[in-house]
């Protein structure tokens, strides 16, 4: 709940900014209108936060409408690279962790203060490296969820596993125990991880010291065939091979592996946040596993640590269509506007500290903290279970 | 008519302007009406043909794409995509892709037009339905049956094959491999284009006189040399139109394989429209896909001048 209100305002922090240098499709100079693109989680997830930052907006900002269009993660990109071509790209749009990039490189986005935004302070460290290309800020966080292994209290203790792993040794041979004594169900898998899941594999890369690619001499090179990185994979093909029987050519978004983990024939899964009560889900999942889900993270092959988690996050960026722009709006109402939810902001932030530095010292989640980043969907997994495409 | 023209001069000077008026009218209003079409087609068509073309002489990139305006860099982009060797193996893929299933397409769809000749009345009307049927379904729809049909987990193909212990098909992964991945793209195409081949054979079938194949008959000619003899000679023009009008479809399918694997297939899967798409959409290299799609236009050029001499042939002999 509370992280809601943070999300409204971040939404109103960004509206104002894109009001003011908007043009609306006008070259006037006086917007009298901004369109933003969100995905459709909002529109599902907290259509309550769009709403009370819109009306704060429009309140600050009187004769300019907010025009919200929701869209899904299917094919954004292809909308917006057609936007962006035909000049009618939208003042505000919403993005991928993971696809934040090659936008900024190519010199799409406006260039943001820090300083302007609410809560600047506190952002997510990983989430804020994605919104920054050769030391300038194009975009503000949004929201993030760290991922973690999800699994059945009931069926370790089935198994005699008296703790959760504490390394991915552990993991591994905790996983084959929970094979011994459910895998006469020729269906059951310890770990259900399907062969096209790259977020949850590039973890074992970086932690083995390997990376997805490296640039040396302004070029970019692929490591993935570096000696750690096929070390991390071997690991990887160890799960593929002997504790999961997912598909070895589906993502973990075909099937929702949360709504196959419901299904009971699952002992764990590397998911989401949000992924826990989607497993719980009335009508797609099952509810009456409600108090046999635990959650750890995932541990390092380093015995004592945790793996680096790939954060599933969203941020907002002011797009800088090449159109005549001259509105001036005050930001100071931004930072008054946004003051009253500092204190809410806080409790957010302890929560949820533990995620900005995952790849070092995570903690495990509490409870509490799981069912906050319920409204913190992921987007790099593009797995809204309602739209793809 | 000439002599009486030529005696009553002032009435046939009349007529004769007449005559020029209606003769020119009536060479231009093919013009006039062909004018509409003509232009739409050139708007709709024609230009962004030419922005096509334009744009794979282009580095365009995001960058460019951003600034609304590429970089000449001339033939770059396609010297680019002939030295890489994912390039050939994407055409090797797509040239041997199209030869199997235009052929399987072709075969089988004119078999259930002969077998429907030979058919009852009502086995007929009931073929025909069920081709009509599968030929209505829009191709999104089909394809996920299809992929619910060859599903990993619950897939009713690997059931029946575990049943009949064909072998052992539990959890079998139909994509895992290449080979049987596209077996299945095949078996989904060619089944969805079967319907047209065989209603368009069928029709001309009738057509074929009876007296003839009776003849050959008589003369002691067995059914297969009279269908090589007597029906594929008169139905030549349907087949060739048939044919180059599948190439030119099964050449740059697209939607059954993007769908079928999930929006993001492996590069075991790519075919040139899939490549082009890649490129294009996926890398924002739009300057390299428009080369890839002009090769594409090219290669499938080739199969429709085929089909157009066809046309124009069959035209003039009526």
């Amino acid at each position: 709940m509370k992280a809601r209100f943070l999300v409204a305002a971040v939404l109103a922090a960004m509206l104002a900014v894109a009001a003011t240098t908007a043009s609306g499709g006008t070259s006037k100079g006086q917007a009298d209108k901004i369109v933003v693109w969100l995905m459709v989680d909002a529109q599902s997830g907290w259509p309550e936060a769009v709403a009370t930052a819109n009306r704060n907006f429009k309140a600050q900002h009187p004769g300019v409408d907010v025009d919200v269009q929701y869209q899904s993660w299917g094919n954004h990109l292809q909308k917006l690279d057609a936007g962006l071509a035909g000049g009618d790209a939208p003042d505000v749009i919403e993005l991928g962790n993971s696809e934040m990039t090659k936008y900024m490189a190519a010199g799409a986005f406006k260039t943001l203060t820090q300083s302007a935004f609410p809560n600047n302070k506190t952002w997510l460290k990983g989430l804020k490296t994605s919104c920054q290309y050769n030391g300038k800020l194009y975009g503000v966080p949004y929201y993030a969820g760290a991922r973690a292994v999800i699994y059945r209290k009931d069926q370790y203790k089935g198994a005699g596993i008296k703790s959760t792993p504490k390394s991915l040794a552990q993991f591994i041979a905790d996983g084959k125990k929970l094979m011994k004594k459910y895998g006469k169900d020729s269906g059951y898998s310890a770990v259900y991880f399907p062969g096209k899941y790259w977020y949850a594999a590039m973890s074992f890369v970086y932690d083995y010291g390997g990376q997805i690619a490296v640039r040396t001499g302004g070029k970019w090179k692929g490591t993935l065939n570096s000696p750690q990185a096929i070390a991390a994979l071997n690991q990887v093909n160890v799960i593929a091979k002997t504790l999961t029987k997912a598909s070895r050519t589906t993502d973990e978004a075909n099937p929702q592996q949360s709504l196959v983990f419901s299904k009971g024939k699952v002992g764990s899964f590397i998911g989401n946040g949000w992924e826990w009560p989607y497993a719980l889900d009335e009508k797609l999942g099952n509810p009456s596993l409600a108090n046999v889900v635990g959650a750890y993270p995932m541990p390092s092959h380093t015995p004592g640590k945790f793996m680096p988690s790939f954060l599933g996050g969203s941020r907002r960026s002011r797009a800088a269509p090449r159109r005549a722009r001259s509105r001036k709006r005050a930001t100071s109402p931004t930072r008054r506007h946004s003051s009253p939810t500092t204190p809410r902001t806080r409790s957010w932030r302890r929560s949820h500290e533990p995620r900005s530095t995952a790849g070092s010292s995570p903690r495990a989640p509490t409870g509490r903290t799981w069912r906050m980043q319920t409204c913190c969907k992921t987007c790099s997994s593009r797995s809204s279970p309602v739209a793809h495409r | 008519m000439a002599s009486v023209a030529e005696s009553e001069f002032p009435l046939a000077s009349r007529r004769r302007r007449r005559f020029t008026r209606q003769r020119l009218g009536r060479a231009l209003a093919p013009y006039a009406l062909l004018a509409p079409a003509a232009t739409a087609i050139g708007v709709i068509l024609g230009y962004p043909l030419y922005l096509l073309v334009k744009m794979s002489f282009e580095k365009y990139g995001l960058f460019e794409l951003i600034r609304h305006k590429g970089r000449w860099i001339g033939l770059a982009n396609y010297t680019h995509i002939l030295h890489d060797a994912e390039f050939w193996r994407v055409l090797a893929r797509t040239v041997v892709f199209t030869a199997v299933t235009v052929t399987l397409t072709m075969v089988l769809g004119t078999a259930v037009a002969l077998l429907l000749l030979q058919v009852s009345r009502w086995l007929r009307v009931a073929i025909t339905t069920g081709l009509v049927l599968v030929w209505s379904v829009p191709v999104i729809v089909a394809v996920d049956i299809w992929r619910w049909m060859v599903d990993y987990e619950f897939g009713v193909a690997n059931w029946t094959l575990t049943k009949l212990h064909i072998g052992n098909f539990i959890r079998h992964d139909w994509f895992a491999n290449p080979w049987t991945g596209f077996g299945v793209i095949t078996a989904l195409i060619v089944w969805g284009a079967i319907p047209f081949i065989t209603i368009t054979v069928y029709a001309g079938l009738a057509q074929v006189p009876q007296e003839l194949l009776e003849a050959a008959a008589i003369d002691g000619a067995r059914p297969w040399a009279v269908f090589r003899e007597v029906t594929l000679p008169l139905l030549m023009p349907i087949f060739v139109i048939l044919t180059s009008l599948s190439i030119i479809w099964d050449f740059q399918v697209f939607q059954q394989i993007w769908v079928m694997l999930d929006f993001r297939p492996t590069n075991d899967y790519y075919t040139m429209a899939i490549y082009a798409f890649h490129q294009s959409f996926q890398i924002s290299e739009y300057g390299l896909g428009a080369a890839i799609a002009v090769v594409m236009v090219l290669f499938m050029f080739g199969a429709t001048l085929v089909y157009l001499r066809q046309m124009l042939r069959t035209g003039e002999v009526q």
